[in-house]
């Protein structure tokens, strides 16, 4: 790997190489720019990762944060990345595009936002990342017929093969889902052999074998391969500015040290919560006061359904069904709409769900542990709208770098709990029509976005439809917190998609 | 009560083959009527066995484990080991213990005055005296009879002496020069850090270097969890001079952490053991596999805290039957090494304040005459009032400082801690047909599923989980 001074200005300074750090970081490797990227995290080899679930969270981010209002989002495991790769080493590869409907929603219904972007110049990325990454799915594709799949579906599990029989018999649309699993090797450039699918329900604790698209086995060794330096361990919590009010540098810790590396352009690309708990606390690019607002998370109601035989849905992909006909269900009295993907989770991850989002303790408890091999599930993405209280800020407790902890308040509104009732009731159904014997619905939310918005208007958001801060000129965010909506779709894919335009315009 | 079969593999001291184990094998038998097997296990060099590669510790480690591997069956199983096996010993826990072995089942040591992981104490006249009984060859019987000698409190019987002899004159020179001149001097103990496993250590009172009075200071470090048992009128051969007592402690260390403690069945464990799951998984598990300590001093929780803990923990993660997991005691250490989930509620005290607080104020409210319906249902009452959120007015002891959405705040992380760690035991596992962690082997072949539809399996899956496809 090549490695540049610190006292060098290097021409870009990313920080966090996850979905919105790495595939930037390698195009501007690839136009010959020196890019340095730190990333808090450690670097981990592909057989240092375990799906064991105690252990398997050093993939995450478990620095505490704080979470309050009528609806508090869990982080940890359910929503973080931490290491070379960021959120992608445990994301679950589930890869919908974004439907152009979301991105006007507010056009269509006066409510929520619409996206600066074009839906078909963000489709065009789409298409590259799905080429570059490995997306399989079924083509055609019942609610796009112009998409292409260039590999075709991994396997149905147990719940996907339940669910599609329950969708059929109730006349529902559902296909398998697209997935950035490879459904055949592959040889990645810069990377080596990567799987195919090995029909692993622990995708997401890391996965060893690269069947799984990552950026640390895609966009990161290509970037690496053009010149690029990825330094893990360094947590970014300062940042300079020059007399011109631009940003000179970042300051960081490694290994218990502080360190600074100049830079000529900053791209913050530490996920929904960390990049605008860095802003709040250097108190920069914020003159429209909307970083940290308009924390939106995605509604992830699951419905579990019991039955006779052994489902297991720990093997195979875990969410291989999919079902797009409720981006816009009929007859109903919200805006936007959701996903419906089928659900095989991991023992502990299904036992804190069921603790958490049902209440369940002592024999009753035992019963559904017990249970959990003869269940299906059923879960959603469903849009979230911008509320102003719902909003990140900084506590008072300081984390181990001496950064104030950041303090999250989500409460649900009206369209989510209308959503997550629509949702219910339709997952319900299918799992009834699917011979389900009894059915258990479970609370949850996930993902981190939209506390860094992008806006056209300066004063409704903290980056412009380009990526770049609306207050410091060299100074642009590519990760979850730009999202101006939450879009039905799951975000990593729209993600990497949107930072490969971010660094396409940087270097217009 | 019945005890699931099991197996004892023994290490032999220096000098001596897998027959040293025959009096302790006999004495068990007559103790446990045959329901614990007994290996022994030829090292290098003795016995007729062929001479390791190099005089290393680690050399005899590889070839008592290639045996243990061998012969294992899925099952519990102990090891008991002498004198230079003591160190052998250590080495091969180490290795079980981080997953480097492909066994499960390890439920803990019976050391018989074992040669530590530092270098052995002995001084510079008796080891070159004992050098210089190999210098022409194999140890010549005199030399033999005269090592025996030394190494006992009063006279073997004729028949033992006989068999202790002729075994030393069976072993190879070079495996004697190079313990005394390599292996004995290695110090590993750096590599090996501590063991925490149950063990115990017996030695003779009449032993010198490696005798009961020495044991301590030699080995509570590397085993905190090791009792220390001394034999009055005993040398350095415990196998031949003790084997009744040794029998006993075997069985008693036995009956102490394999009733007790959940079991998966031979075929989970061999599943486990394979080459499917990865060596780091296959240490997890076999860590989380060990018996609690009964005598567990909580690092983080008063004692009190900590009954109250188990008595939350027997009402929300109820375990049947009198094989269990400390969840309360694991609770505690969890805590002590400050593991998080990555984020709390909004005001909540950290993690140890909050088990503190919660632990305190329901110490308080909690009605815990057991044995009376009453209680039980008052219980339960209280745990569903705070699940709920009714009992949020309920006046907290602790005032301000632990308000009601607090108590019931850290009452789900509670039951979650609870519950992931009973889930995460490998019996658990078995239990709710889980054996994700056997699809984490080397990148090749196939490492996952090939069958992932309802009801079917593939072959190396445990039988239970379904019909082949
Ligand atoms: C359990 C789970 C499952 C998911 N499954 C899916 C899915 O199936 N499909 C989908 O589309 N999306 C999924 N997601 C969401 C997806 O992971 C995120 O959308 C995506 O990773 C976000 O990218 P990001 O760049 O914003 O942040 P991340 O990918 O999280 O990357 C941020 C990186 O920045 C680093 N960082 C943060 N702050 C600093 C700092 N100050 N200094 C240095 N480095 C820093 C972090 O360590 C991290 O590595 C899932 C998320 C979770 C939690």
């Amino acid at each position: 790997m090549r490695t540049y001074d610190r006292d060098e200005i290097v021409d870009v300074v990313v920080v966090g190489t996850g979905a919105g750090g790495a595939p930037l970081l390698a195009r501007l490797a690839g136009r010959g720019l020196k890019v340095v990227a730190l990333e808090a995290g450690p670097n981990t080899d592909p057989d240092g990762f375990t799906n064991d679930e105690v252990e398997a969270p050093r993939i995450n981010w478990m620095s505490e944060r704080l979470s309050g209002g009528g609806d508090p989002t869990a982080f940890g495991t359910n929503n973080s990345g931490f290491g070379v790769g960021g959120g992608t080493l445990h994301w679950g590869a589930f890869t919908p595009r974004p439907d152009a409907r979301d991105l006007r929603l507010r056009t269509e219904s006066g409510v929520g936002e619409d996206w600066p972007i074009d839906h078909a110049e963000l489709t065009r990325y789409v298409a590259e990342v799905e080429r570059t990454i490995g997306v399989s799915g079924p083509t055609p594709y019942p609610w796009d017929p112009e998409r292409e799949y260039l590999e075709p579906p991994v396997d149905r599990n147990a719940p996907a093969d339940l669910m599609a029989a329950g969708c059929a018999r109730l006349g529902i649309r559902a296909t398998d889902a697209p997935a950035a699993i490879l459904s055949r090797d592959r040889d990645q450039p810069h990377f080596g052999n990567r799987r195919s699918s090995q029909n692993l329900g622990s995708i997401h604790q890391g996965e060893r074998y690269g069947t799984k698209a990552t950026t640390a086995n895609t966009y990161l060794p290509a970037a690496v391969a053009d010149g690029a330096e990825i330094r893990p361990d360094s947590m970014v919590h300062g940042i300079e500015l020059d007399a011109q009010g631009r940003v000179g540098a970042v300051v960081y810790r490694h290994d218990g040290k502080e360190y600074r590396q100049r830079c000529a352009n900053l791209v913050l690309a530490g996920g929904g919560i960390e990049t605008p708990r860095l802003l709040l606390n250097t108190g920069l690019a914020n003159s429209s006061g909307q970083v940290g607002r308009n924390f939106l998370a995605h509604g992830g109601v699951q419905v579990w359904g019991r039955f006779d035989e052994q489902i297991r849905g720990y093997r195979g992909y875990p969410s291989s069904l999919i079902s797009e006909d409720f981006v816009r269900p009929e007859g109903v009295d919200f805006a936007g709409g959701y996903l419906l993907q089928s659900l095989g989770v991991m023992p502990l991850n299904y036992a804190t769900t069921v603790i958490r989002g049902a209440g369940l303790w002592g024999a009753e408890l035992m019963n559904a542990l017990d249970a959990w091999r003869y269940s299906a599930g059923i879960g959603i993405n469903g849009e979230c709208l911008p509320a102003e209280n719902n909003r990140l800020v900084l506590s008072d407790e300081l984390d181990e770098w001496g950064v104030p902890r950041a303090l999250v308040t989500f409460t649900a509104g009206a369209n989510e709990n209308a959503i997550t009732e629509h949702a219910t009731a339709t997952m319900t159904r299918i799992l009834e029509a699917a011979g389900a014997l009894e059915t258990r619905v479970l609370a949850r939310t996930a993902h981190t976005l939209g506390t860094c918005r992008m806006s056209a208007d300066p004063a409704t958001g903290v980056i412009d439809a380009e990526g770049r801060s609306h207050d410091i000129p060299n100074m642009w965010i590519s990760d979850n917190s730009t999202f101006p909506s939450s879009l039905s779709a799951n975000p990593c894919l729209t993600q990497m998609a949107l930072s490969l335009r971010t660094a396409d315009l940087m270097l217009r | 009560m019945t005890t699931p079969a099991g197996t004892i593999f023994f290490l032999p001291g220096l000098g001596f083959g897998a027959a040293a184990a025959g009096p302790i094998a006999d004495a068990l038998d007559a103790l446990a009527g045959g329901r614990l097997r007994v290996v022994g296990i030829d090292l290098p060099g003795h016995d007729g066995s062929p001479d390791a590669p190099n005089g290393s510790v680690a050399a005899l480690a590889d070839r008592a484990v290639q045996v243990i591997e061998a012969e294992a069956d899925g099952g519990p199983f102990v090891i008991a080991a002498h004198s230079m096996g003591g160190k052998v010993t250590a080495v091969v826990t180490d290795r079980i213990l981080r997953g480097r072995a492909n066994v499960f089942g390890l439920a803990g040591l019976v050391l018989l005055a074992p040669s530590p992981p530092t270098p052995e104490p002995m001084s510079e006249d008796k080891r070159a005296e004992m050098l210089s009984w190999v210098d022409d060859g194999p140890i010549s019987q005199g030399h033999a009879s005269e090592f025996v000698a030394q190494n006992v409190a009063a006279p073997l019987g004729e028949a033992a002496a006989r068999a202790a002899v002729e075994q030393l004159r069976r072993m190879s020179p070079l495996a004697w020069r190079r313990w005394l001149t390599e292996g004995s001097v290695e110090d590993l103990s750096s590599d090996i850090g501590v063991l925490d496993l149950p063990v115990v250590v017996l030695a003779g009172e009449d032993d010198d270097d490696l005798g009961a009075s020495a044991q301590p200071q030699l080995l509570a470090d590397v085993y905190p969890r090791a009792r220390f048992v001394s034999l009055a009128s005993t040398g350095h051969l415990l196998p031949y001079e003790r084997a009744a007592e040794v029998a006993d402690e075997i069985v008693r260390l036995w009956d102490a952490t394999v009733p007790t403690a959940p079991q998966v069945t031979p075929e989970w464990g061999r599943l486990i053991a394979s080459e499917r799951t990865a060596p780091e998984a296959r240490g997890f598990l076999a860590h989380r596999a060990l018996a609690d300590d009964p005598d567990y001093a909580p690092r983080v929780l008063s004692p009190e805290q900590l009954s109250m803990l188990r008595a939350l923990a027997d009402r929300l993660v109820p375990q049947s039957g009198t094989a269990r997991v400390d969840l309360a005691a694991r609770v505690d250490a969890d805590l002590a090494l400050a593991r998080s989930d990555g984020w709390r509620n909004e005001g909540q005290p950290a993690n140890v304040f909050a088990y503190r607080l919660g632990l305190d104020d329901l110490s308080a409210l909690w009605p815990d005459d057991t044995d009376d319906q009453n209680a039980t249902a008052e219980q339960n009452a209280l745990i569903e009032g705070i699940i709920s959120g009714e009992l949020n007015e309920h006046q907290a002891l602790g005032g301000d400082a632990w308000n009601g959405t607090m108590r019931q705040h850290w009452f789900d992380d509670l039951r979650t801690d609870l519950t992931r760690i009973w889930l995460s035991h490998p019996a658990s596992f078995a239990r709710i047909g889980y054996d994700g962690f056997a699809t984490s082997g080397p990148a090749f072949g196939s490492v996952g599923y090939n069958t992932v539809a309802a009801g079917l399996r593939d072959p190396w899956e445990p039988v239970e989980l379904g019909d082949l496809a």
